[in-house]
Parts: C-alpha cells; structure tokens; sequence
C-alpha cells in the first residue's frame, strides 16, 4: 500500500463517523484512530516506516526514521509530538513492547501511565529489563518497533509529563 | 491458590528445626535425649516435641525410642532453610533463604521482595512452581520436589549496561555445580544455555529494575532439571532438554546440588565485586566449546555464519565472518556447523 492510498484511506475514515480503523494483511498494518487528543496514522512495512499524522486529518504526512532506515515518504513538517520528555534505553539490547508474543503491549499511544508502570523490557543477553515510568506520564509516541534492536541511550517514547 | 510457605532463615541465628537437625546430624544417626534437646537449645521438651513433629510432616523419618529419646532414621531430599544453610559458609548469596512448598514463580516473589527492600542475597526456592517464567511469556516446567527452582536478589554497584554480565555470572555457576556435584561435563551454548550430551538441563532468567545510570536490582533466576524423570517433560518442548538423574544414570541430592550453587554463585559474585567480570569472562569461554569453531547464528528470517572468536566485554559474541570483518553479535540463536 502507497501513500496515496493511505491518504484516500484516512479520508474515506475521516469522512464517516468511524473512531477506530484497523487493517491487517500479510505484510503490513494500518491502524487509523481519531479522537480529541492529538492521535496517530501508523503504517508499518517491513521496511520499518513509520507515518505519524497529527490527528486523523490528512493536511500533512511526516515521515519518521525508525532505526536506521529512513522513511522513503515525502518530507514534511517535524513531527509536533517531538516535544515531550523522552524515555530512552539504559541497555542496548532487544526492545518489546508486550510480556509475551501473544499479549497484549504494555502501553499504547494515548495512554496515561502511573508512576511505576512497566512502559516495556529491553532484553540483553536474557537479562530482561523492564523500564518503568518515573513519573505520571501520557504516551504521545511510540518511537520503536516490537522486537526491533536499540542503542543505549535511543529514545523508546515521548511523553508527556502529568 | 494461596502460596504454601515452607521455612525461612533470617540473617540472625538458626532457627529451631535446624538446631535439632544439627545436633541429628552430629550424633550420626544416634539416640538424642529429650534432656539433650532441651538443654542445649534452651526450649522446654514440649517445644522440642511439637518441632519434631514437624519435621515428620516434612518428610523426616524421626523415632521415639522409650526412655532414651528421639533418633533420625531417613532424611528427605527435601529443600528448606535449615538444610540447605546447615554447613553453607557465605559472604552474601545465601545469608537469607525463603523457601515454599509451592509459588507462582520465584522470580516475581524474589522481585516483589526486592522492590520492598529485602537485603542482597536474599535466595528464593520453591519445591513447585505453578507458573514457571521462562522467556517472553514462556513456561518453565516446573514439577514438584524433582528439580531446583530458585531466584536470586543481587543490587551490584554496576551501570544497567554492564548487568548481562551476570547472564554469564550465573550460566558458570550452575555449569561448575553441575560438573562437580554430578560428575558431568556440562557445555555452555552462547550466552547462557547449560547443555549435556547437546541437551537443556538448565534455564537461567534474569530480571533487572534499573534506572537510567544505576541498577535498583537484579533478579537471578535459575531452574535446574536435577530428578527430573523422562515422563514428566512437555511434549512441546522448543529445544531438547534433559535432567542430570538422567544423564549421570542415578539421582543426585538436591540438598547437595543447592548448597553447591548457591556457594559457587556467592563465590563468583564476590569476585565479580572486587574483580570485576575478566574471571567470569575467563571461566565461561573455558566451559564453553564454541570458540574457534564455525558456527551458525538465526534470527528470526535471517542468519550469519562465521567462526566464533569470543565474547566481549558486555557479553556480546565475536564472530568472524568469512570477510575477515569480526561481528559483534547481541542476539539470536546459535548452532554448531
């Protein structure tokens, strides 16, 4: 699927009264949400890119970087979810986003997390490390993949402070 | 269920049952008086009386003898405190032990005690575990009173990027327990499966709460396959695995075992403290039989082949490859070509 149909996409869902879009294939997923607070556009590829459309509203399409590969999507605006305190990765290591495979993640874009609440494990060498939260926080972004590598000191999420 | 609580030692003094078992143990099989008992530990004869029942319910094949006293006849290979301390001398693995009868899993007890504070080297076992942790969801099989299920509260003055140091830590240590209590020459597989005869005997889970420039805690958490019978293995299981009973051809003690590992864990921790990871480093590229050998490393839709030259200092594993470029490799599963 292209940016086009992304695009025609977002609008046909922006265009009736449906909050949450979902689509699943072999290879990718689409996941289109609405609602009051800023949400996300995400389209995963295998070629990790990532496209984040500050509310369901198709005015423009950030590309962001996810690893090393960039988005091959056209340029736009910086993503205004940037600011925000950023939660990054005190190991390199593996990173996941839920407990098991088939469970469901620990936190999604949106969701206010408690002080103590486990955002996610990075794994090095079978030492699983849960990174809790410091402090109440919102998620506004998600910036890895689930089972994808990072760097020590890469940012896993932006939050927003409560 | 409720989680059945066996025993627990503190850090100050013997507890009771281990007293009694201690002045068993010395008289080898002897009549020891209700006299003796209650002079030496300083408790009235009914007390003694009420303890010895105890140690009948778990297991202890304990008789009166008319008018002389109390003497052991058997004692059960079970895993409690006053055990497995009986003769265990350590600097900090080992000082307090919790034991149950059966928990969920002993890493989340040994993690939610460490969140509450419990001291370094707090050692959690249970004789069962009904929800057994193995990696990323998966079950540790965990059967009652065959094996060793037991987790460890380490707080190591160490970054959160040096912590998989102690995946290696605790992979030499139940290798060196394994060679030396049940005569076998286990392998280690990069980075922490124990094997014998090319077969799983142990699974080591280790737990990290950390923040960004410090570590709250680590949780070690170690199950070893010891009496573990053909039968009572999963069908489906991911990779073979085995039990040393198995392999030596006849049970081992796990009171033996425990006591071994847990001075061999205590041994190594305190040389990682004051020497860092280079001995822990040395000790597991000697037990280990991939280096120098061509080998295969999988992830999940790709893989790389090179000959194994080592590990770094993070425990990452070098592979050359057949450029000449030397790779460091963080995860993925690795075969011998």
């Amino acid at each position: 699927m292209d940016i086009k149909d992304i695009k025609s996409l977002i609008k046909m869902v922006t265009e009736t009264d449906i909050n949450e879009f979902e689509l699943e294939g072999p290879e990718e997923k689409i996941r289109i949400k609405r609602g009051v607070v800023p949400e996300f556009v995400q389209y995963q590829a295998p070629q990790q890119q990532m496209i984040a459309v500050p509310q369901a509203v198709p005015t423009h399409l950030v590309p962001h970087p996810v690893g090393s590969t960039a988005s091959e999507a056209p340029a736009a605006a910086p993503v205004a979810a940037e600011k925000g305190e950023q939660i990054t990765s005190p190991i390199v290591g593996t990173f996941y986003r839920a407990p098991a495979p088939d469970a469901p993640p620990y936190v999604e874009v949106g969701q206010t997390v408690e002080k103590g609440q486990v955002f996610c494990i990075v794994e090095a060498m079978k030492l699983m490390n849960e990174i809790e939260a410091e402090y109440r926080c919102k998620i506004v972004k998600i910036c890895k993949e689930n089972a994808q590598p990072v760097e020590f000191g890469e940012p896993l999420f932006i939050v927003e402070p409560l | 269920m409720r989680d059945s609580f066996t025993h627990t030692s503190g850090t100050g003094g013997k507890n009771l049952d281990q007293r009694i078992l201690e002045l068993f143990h010395a008289k080898k099989g002897g009549v020891v008086s209700g006299e003796e008992f209650s002079r030496v530990l300083e408790v009235s004869r009914t007390a003694v009386w009420k303890h010895i029942k105890s140690l009948k319910d778990l297991g202890y094949q304990i008789v009166a003898v008319p008018s002389q006293g109390y003497r052991l006849v058997t004692s059960p290979d079970i895993l409690i405190p006053a055990e497995i301390a009986a003769g265990l001398t350590v600097t900090r693995i080992g000082r307090r032990i919790i034991c149950f009868r059966e928990t969920d899993s002993t890493n989340e007890v040994a993690f939610r005690l460490a969140e509450e504070g419990v001291e370094e080297g707090t050692v959690v076992i249970a004789e069962k575990q009904r929800r057994g942790k193995g990696r990323l969801g998966r079950r540790w099989e965990s059967p009652a009173g065959v094996n060793l299920y037991c987790s460890v509260v380490l707080r190591p003055p160490i970054l959160p990027m040096q912590a998989a140091q102690l995946t290696f830590l605790s992979t030499v240590a139940v290798a060196r327990a394994v060679a030396e209590t049940a005569a076998l020459r286990p392998f280690i597989k990069w980075p922490n499966d124990v094997l014998i005869n090319g077969m799983k005997v142990a699974g080591l889970l280790n737990e990290m709460s950390a923040e960004t420039e410090k570590v709250n805690f680590v949780v070690l958490g170690i199950g070893v396959n010891i009496n573990m019978q053909r039968t009572q293995f999963p069908d489906d299981l991911r990779h073979p695995a085995t039990s040393l009973a198995l392999e030596a051809g006849k049970d081992v003690s796990r009171l033996y075992f425990t006591r071994n590992l847990l001075k061999t864990l205590d041994e190594l921790y305190d040389s990682y403290l004051a020497r860092g990871y280079a001995p822990v480093r040395e000790e597991w590229l000697a037990r280990c039989d991939i280096c120098g050998r061509k080998v295969k490393v999988s992830f999940q839709e790709s893989g790389i082949t090179g000959v194994a030259v080592g590990i770094d200092d993070y425990g990452a594993l070098l592979l050359q490859l057949p450029d000449g470029r030397v790779e460091k490799v963080l995860a993925g599963d690795v075969t011998i070509l």
